[in-house]
């Protein structure tokens, strides 16, 4: 039986992830998007699960479906907002849009690789730098069962097993690369059998449930910490919707209606969290969400000039 | 005997290596700022392949020296992360062609991520970059590919063509906090020069040096061209062609400002790099003289360049797809004479 606190928390953020999914589904059904969104709902658990684990100056290197990564490490949902509807209260001033990157170096929130599977060695160099500068920083990667398959994988994951570098890897396993399912992508069962090539634990955990992948990210957290090197933690997700907002998803043979989420990770956690909480903390997340989109919404578009800001330190 | 002063500390000068000469800046670097590493491969235990980095594994140990596996993309992808996390990493790629190997780390990366993170984040990352004709490397060891580097903005791109630059531009690259592709000619790396010994000889980007001073034509030349130019240049003034060869340094930033007031008094360029001529260095180069100097030009600039084809491993083939000094030094007749 998990600690009622520690459920209560990630419900907490579990439901106002989902509540800002939710009305980000809506805003683009009825108004459209400038970019690309590419829905997380469904995978709140394992998002929230694993960022919760990690300390604030711990590294984060997100994915590219959803944002609950880093609402979970403690980013404020206008700076991410703000980046996803191109507006100067967005972490990067107003560069954003649609997919994005949003950042919040403060908090260890470090981005997230355009080219997938980018994140692998840029995750192991954090880990190196943290290492040099004596501190016990660990960084941690999420990534998807198709950015599974890069060759940065094996790279950054033999050097950084070689050298027991303080990174942990969260696989987002939720079926799908975009149209290819993973009985074409992988010849195991399990990404997590990988780790075996590496001399790393491997480590299978149920994606819906928040609780059980933030056991499992803490024990790696810890082992990595320590000074006992990487894990690799593949978690079991769905992908409810298709690869960005809109898609039709023609070529999917488990198509979902979108709506229902088979053991939703907010069903798992209503087991443990009582009821009158749950329901409380559900009213609070739709009207944090609710202000946050308004404020987004009225703040301004940047001045054209930021195109030529950044270029240059 | 007294004791020097600074200025006569500053102004002494050693004859060192080109090779030699990188190895004292890194060397200075990392004795200067602790935050300063390095990774590659081969780069510790063996000193480098080209033998530039021996002796700093003993002085600084396997936490700031490492040796890698072969996995391009984790020396630069790791050096992106760690730069964006409170170090400065100077990593090595074996050859300067590696770099398309490690494409999306240094072309997206290095190059965009502060720009796409609104300037949230820094990368302060040198990747040097053995580069050039060797002698029988053949074609995915000896390329020149600086322009692929010039055309990505966010990128500086340094050539040292002497030991004293190679030193002076080194240090100026790890103080700088952008990334910085730093394209040292493996021909060059034996070739002596002097080279100040002061730590703080520091060549800044973007000021070209004037390598010769004339009047008949401007020859602008990079990395091992240098001295091919010169030595054309010393056999064209044998029949009163005097000819002002200028080295960029850097390509990012680029010092048009200089090209542009030699052209200006000579009214005739010659663009000379090792890279193949079609859309090259030489091409940008040439495209800002003519709409910066046009009205002072008297003739076509011209550039040479290497032939448009792979670069073949027999060396004396391979020479042959490279501009030398003699046809440097015909291409300039010709272009006097216009």
């Amino acid at each position: 039986m998990a600690e009622p606190a520690l459920a209560t928390d990630l419900y907490r953020l579990v439901a106002l992830v989902r509540a800002v999914e939710l009305r980000l589904q809506q805003h683009i059904t009825e108004h459209g998007f400038g970019g690309f969104w590419h829905p997380g709902i469904g995978q709140e658990g394992v998002q929230v699960g694993a960022a919760t684990a990690l300390r604030p100056d711990d590294y984060l290197f997100y994915a590219h479906r959803g944002l609950g990564y880093a609402v979970a490490k403690g980013m404020e949902l206008t700076a991410i907002l703000g980046d996803l509807f191109g507006r100067v209260t967005g972490s990067t001033g107003g560069k954003g849009g649609g997919t994005a990157h949003f950042v919040d170096p403060s908090i260890g929130v470090l981005g997230q690789g355009g080219t997938l599977g980018s994140n692998f060695t840029l995750g192991a160099g954090a880990a190196i730098s943290a290492r040099m500068l004596g501190t016990d920083q660990v960084v941690a990667v999420f990534f998807g069962d198709g950015a599974a398959a890069r060759g940065t994988f094996h790279e950054a994951a033999l050097q950084a097993s070689v050298w027991k570098l303080p990174v942990v890897w969260i696989c987002e396993n939720n079926g799908w690369a975009l149209s290819a399912p993973i009985t074409e992508q992988s010849p195991t069962e399990n990404i997590a059998d990988r780790a075996v090539a590496y001399g790393v634990p491997g480590v299978v955990v149920d994606g819906q449930d928040a609780l059980a992948v933030h056991a499992a990210t803490a024990e790696a957290i810890e082992r990595a910490r320590a000074g006992g090197g990487p894990t690799l933690i593949e978690a079991k997700t769905l992908r409810i919707r298709g690869h960005y907002e809109g898609d039709r998803q023609q070529y999917r043979t488990d198509l979902t209606d979108g709506v229902e989420i088979p053991r939703d990770p907010i069903d798992l956690l209503r087991r443990v969290v009582p009821a009158d909480v749950a329901d409380e903390l559900d009213d609070r997340a739709r009207a944090e969400v609710e202000e946050a989109f308004e404020a987004t919404l009225a703040a301004p578009r940047a001045d054209a000039g930021i195109v030529f800001e950044d270029v240059w330190a | 005997m007294s004791a020097p002063t600074r200025a006569e500390q500053d102004a002494a000068t050693e004859v060192i290596g080109y090779a030699w000469a990188i190895n004292h800046a890194l060397a200075e670097e990392m004795r200067r700022d602790d935050r300063v590493w390095m990774m590659g491969q081969d780069v510790g235990r063996m000193g480098g392949v080209f033998g530039v980095t021996r002796g700093l594994l003993d002085e600084f140990g396997s936490d700031r020296v490492r040796d890698t596996t072969i996995n391009e993309t984790f020396i630069v992808g790791g050096a992106a992360g760690a730069a964006m996390t409170g170090t400065i990493p100077v990593v090595e790629l074996q050859f300067a062609d590696f770099l398309l190997i490690a494409g999306d780390e240094i072309f997206h990366k290095l190059a965009k991520w502060r720009y796409v993170h609104g300037g949230n984040l820094t990368l302060p990352v040198v990747v040097r970059l053995p580069t050039g004709v060797l002698g029988g490397a053949g074609a995915e060891h000896s390329a020149s590919l600086e322009a692929m580097a010039m055309h990505t903005p966010g990128l500086k791109v340094a050539l040292p063509a002497t030991p004293s630059d190679a030193k002076g531009l080194l240090k100026a690259a790890i103080r700088d906090p952008n990334p910085v592709l730093f394209f040292e000619h493996k021909g060059l790396y034996r070739t002596k020069g002097p080279v100040p010994v002061s730590d703080e000889h520091v060549v800044p980007f973007g000021q070209a040096a004037v390598r010769r001073t004339g009047d008949a034509l401007t020859i602008v030349a990079t990395g091992l061209m240098v001295g091919r130019s010169l030595e054309a240049a010393e056999r064209l003034a044998a029949d009163g062609i005097e000819a002002e060869v200028i080295d960029p340094r850097t390509l990012v930033p680029l010092d048009m400002d200089t090209i542009v007031a030699s052209v200006e008094r000579t009214a005739r360029a010659l663009v000379v790099h090792e890279a193949v001529r079609t859309a090259g260095a030489g091409a940008e180069i040439a495209a800002q003289i003519q709409e910066r100097a046009f009205f002072s030009l008297d003739a076509p600039v011209w550039r040479l360049g290497a032939i448009d084809t792979p670069l073949p491993q027999d060396p004396e083939l391979e020479q042959l797809c490279i501009p030398s000094a003699a046809e440097i030094e015909a291409a300039a007749r010709e272009l006097v004479r216009i």
